[in-house]
């Protein structure tokens, strides 16, 4: 076969080299034949005799020793990515291969999904442990379709996604069949609604160039999820010896901290309200913002309520008013909310009945402050934004960025007399602090030793178990009926990383795996309380864990049941008057009950259950958190109440 | 895809209901203690005229009490209070400085005298045994009707409440209460009417609250004093 003079080799100019070529030599069939081509059943092809005596296709023709997935090995490490996080696809098999093998699967090192869905959900737990995203991978089409759920979750929770997707954009470079199948002419048309950039480099100058940006705008508050399209050729082609690309330098940018101005009239209002409260939702995105929330209620003497959209406030805090939130938020004259989410829904209630009906629960004359790098950026089809709040200050900035300002600008307001009345609410609120707790505690007492068992014995057993240890709860905020958050202790950072943001069920399983992952090189307990209905959408991720040696401790609550949705029904029912006693058609998990012990063992976890006695639940707990230390998944199937 | 966003307002406003319950259930079953201030409050709004029920009836309205008491005062998302279940002295405390979710009603919102009239108008309403249903509820059925009705889901199987749902055992308010609550709720719960709930069903229920066992002191609890 004539060689090409030229040195720089692309495969296009490879095949029509070859193909002009395919007339001076007989080509062997078995080289001829096409991976795709159907053959018949039955007949092994085989070498003709006439092939010992041709002269062989040249090798250099059909390898190469670097590719453009090399390449962008090279730019994904400059970007530190610990892991990458995927369910195979061929559309990206270029950067598979170079990841596992030029790469040496080592920063990134490549996990195993068998879903999506589950990647995605993973990447979202590990960044919330992290601080910073890990890449992760899907396929063009059907398997971005598979992580929309995933992407959706994460862009609603503000949390980074760094995707990367496969694609073949020449339409002339397609296998025929399944290829055009999972092509697309504009791969992240179906997620851009609710990711903050994409894009679909056509070089590979472009693609560093693109890849860091990428990173940059995802990890620019408000985070969000971005992503980038890795076109097949481009990480197919051959890169030439003599060939040397450019890796530009990541330059992070700063969070956006609030307007002077505005951050001192926020002081003045703190510091001369009466009855201050403070609202946390998102606040806590670094270490940095529990610590900075925590100075700021303490030189307030301020009450704070935590939403629990991340570790924002320790839970034993003399200061720590979540459990009086009703309360406080009616008897406020100044609100601060801290990137809430959800701010209306906070300072008004909603009733659902038949004809809906809302007022607000603050007082009359309340003032209300809002900081929030929600209102520097969102988007309009998706509605994750919430009703319009009627604020008094509203200031576009990350909160936590912004509370060191805020809170030298409240210590330069104050004088003697605010200091003093601050001590004597102070007192006030650590005694209420304290008569709160114990309620809770009596409240935890009800149904102590019934069957099913309680959330409230759920999660205190498990607490009794853990509490000794450098343990991380990787749940939801609504698991266990929300008694972990109410009953525990924390006090790190670590400790708790919120919820899904836009609560699509099926998050929770994987991104406790995906946070497990992260704590597992800081020697944590990662403790899950799962729910059944969540785990059900995509099992697989306990494979994931075990496969990969993840470090989980899952507590199941499992009372057989898509139980929101049971309330829901039931809630209908009983508005129409009919059918009252049939809202568990459709929305329970029973007959047969699901073994989930046997599901996690089948997957490699250690596993007992299912537990319906309360006082097994301990000693089971126990086992499982000894089987975690020494390196197993573990899950505890509890048979529990609704909530 | 499942509508997770407006259950989670839905729980938000139950919780904070559910919160408000069951402070206040707090302060009615007697577990207020008297501070120093509370003495003093108490002490200078006895000093007030005997109330007059009628200025008491408008005070109730007003100020808009039966938003969570009921509007006959037997209670809804907050307890009964008609007739009230303390002293005077109590009444003040438990409105001036009191211990749950109850908002505080300070003199400048509710002064000495109006207290007093309201105090009076509460204690026209009745005693609980006058107020009580006749019917005999049957525990057994109303367990298994607390199951298949759905009560279970927001309350829990034996009533101790959670996320979704009030603590209701032992209930905390008379059978008359809870039925004219599920008929009419004032809060998220759904209503149960009585085409589909008769009034002997209730009282089954209310007989099923009632046998349940009370809960160990948490004190005996060594789990819950971690």
């Amino acid at each position: 076969m004539a060689k090409s003079k030229k040195t720089t080799v692309d495969r296009r100019s490879f095949l029509k080299t070859a193909a002009g070529a395919a007339g001076l030599v007989a080509i062997p069939p078995v080289i001829q034949a096409r991976p795709d081509d159907p053959k018949p059943r039955g007949v092994t092809p085989i070498m003709p005799k006439d092939a010992e005596v041709r002269e062989p296709a040249s090798v250099e023709s059909l390898t190469t020793n670097r590719t453009g997935s090399d390449f962008m090995v090279d730019v994904i490490k400059a970007l530190g990515f610990e892991y990458v996080i995927a369910n195979p696809g061929s559309s990206f098999r270029g950067l598979h291969e170079s990841l596992i093998n030029y790469g040496d699967n080592k920063n990134p090192e490549f996990i195993t999904c068998c879903h999506e869905e589950s990647s995605i959900a993973m990447a979202h737990g590990y960044a919330k442990i992290e601080g910073k995203p890990a890449l992760t991978l899907a396929h063009g089409t059907v398997g971005l379709q598979h992580a929309t759920m995933g992407i959706y979750n994460a862009f609603c929770d503000r949390a980074p996604i760094y995707l990367i997707v496969g694609n073949s954009i020449d339409a002339t470079m397609r296998r025929p069949g399944v290829e055009w199948d999972h092509s697309v002419q504009d791969s992240a048309a179906i997620v851009r609604d609710f990711t903050k950039w994409d894009d679909l480099p056509i070089s590979l100058p472009h693609f560093a160039e693109s890849a860091m940006r990428a990173y940059k705008i995802a990890m620019t508050p408000p985070m969000m999820p971005v992503v980038l399209v890795a076109d097949s050729e481009l990480q197919e082609r051959p890169i030439s010896d003599g060939e040397k690309f450019h890796i530009p330098k990541m330059t992070l940018t700063s969070p956006p901290q609030g307007d002077t101005g505005a951050v001192a009239e926020a002081a003045r209002m703190l510091v001369a309200a009466e009855n201050p409260v403070l609202i946390a939702d998102r606040v806590g995105r670094t270490p940095a913002g529990m610590t900075h929330l925590v100075e700021l209620a303490e030189t307030l003497q301020a009450p704070v309520i935590d939403k629990a959209g991340r570790m924002n406030f320790p839970s034993r805090h003399p200061l720590n008013h979540s459990a009086r939130a009703g309360r406080l938020i009616a008897g406020a004259d100044v609100l601060l909310g801290l990137e809430l989410t959800d701010f209306w829904g906070t300072v008004n209630s909603f009733t659902d009945q038949l004809h809906r009906s809302s007022k607000p629960i603050t007082r009359a004359g309340a003032k209300l402050i809002s900081i929030t790098s929600g209102d520097l950026y969102d988007k309009s089809n998706y509605q994750d934004f919430q009703r319009y709040t009627e604020v008094d200050l509203a200031i576009a900035a990350d909160a936590e960025a912004t509370l060191p300002s805020l809170i030298e600008a409240v210590k330069m307001q104050l004088n003697n007399d605010r200091k003093s009345a601050f001590a004597d609410r102070g007192q006030k609120l650590a005694t209420a602090h304290h008569q709160a707790i114990e309620h809770v505690r009596e409240e935890a007492a009800y149904g102590w030793d019934a069957s099913p068992i309680t959330t409230a014995r759920l999660s205190a057993e498990l607490w009794n178990a853990i509490k000794g240890e450098d343990w991380s709860l990787v749940s939801e905020p609504g698991a266990g009926g929300e008694w972990a958050l109410r009953l525990w202790n924390f006090d790190k950072y670590y400790q708790f990383i919120g919820g899904s943001g836009g609560a699509g069920v099926g998050y929770g399983s994987p991104a406790a795996v995906g946070a497990a992952l992260a704590n597992r090189k800081h020697g944590r307990l990662s403790v899950n309380i799962q729910n059944d209905g969540d785990l059900m959408y995509a099992p697989g991720v306990l494979w994931t864990a075990a496969h990969h040696q993840i470090p989980l401790l899952s507590v199941m609550h499992n009372n057989h049941a898509y139980h929101q949705e049971l309330m829901h029904i039931q809630r209908m029912a009983n508005r129409h008057n009919r059918g009252i006693d049939r809202a568990t058609i459709g929305t329970t998990i029973t007959d047969p009950n699901i073994d989930f012990a046997k599901l996690a063992q089948s997957m490699g976890w250690y596993a007992e259950g299912p537990i319906t006695d309360p006082k097994e639940l301990g000693p089971s707990i126990q086992r499982a958190v000894a089987a975690v230390k020494r390196g197993q998944p573990a899950l505890v199937d509890v048979s529990s109440q609704p909530r | 895809m499942i509508d997770q966003k407006r259950s989670g307002v839905l729980i938000a406003r139950v919780i904070s209901r559910f919160f408000l319950l069951m402070a206040i259930g707090v302060v009615i079953l007697g577990q207020t203690s008297v501070s120093a201030q509370n003495q003093k409050a108490a002490a200078k709004a006895g000093a007030a005229a005997p109330g007059n029920s009628d200025n008491g009836k408008m005070v109730f309205t007003s100020q808009n009490c039966g938003s969570c008491h009921g509007a006959d005062a037997q209670g809804g998302v907050g307890p009964l209070i008609g007739p009230p279940p303390g002293t005077m002295a109590q009444f003040v405390v438990s409105v001036r400085q009191p211990t749950g979710q109850m908002p505080a009603y300070s003199d400048k919102q509710v002064s000495d005298q109006e207290i007093a009239d309201l105090y009076a108008y509460l204690k026209t309403m009745g005693s609980p045994a006058q107020a009580a249903v006749t019917l005999t509820g049957n525990a057994a059925h109303g367990k298994q009707i607390f199951t298949s009705y759905g009560c279970y889901q927001c309350h829990g199987y034996v009533g101790q409440g959670g996320a979704a749902g009030v603590r209701i055992a032992p209930p905390p308010i008379s059978l008359k209460a809870v039925m004219a609550y599920i008929r009419q709720p004032t809060g998220q719960m759904p209503p149960y009417t009585s085409k589909v709930v008769s009034d002997q069903d209730v009282a089954d229920i209310y007989a099923y609250l009632q046998s349940i066992p009370a809960p160990p002191p948490v004190k005996d609890i060594p789990l819950l004093n971690q």
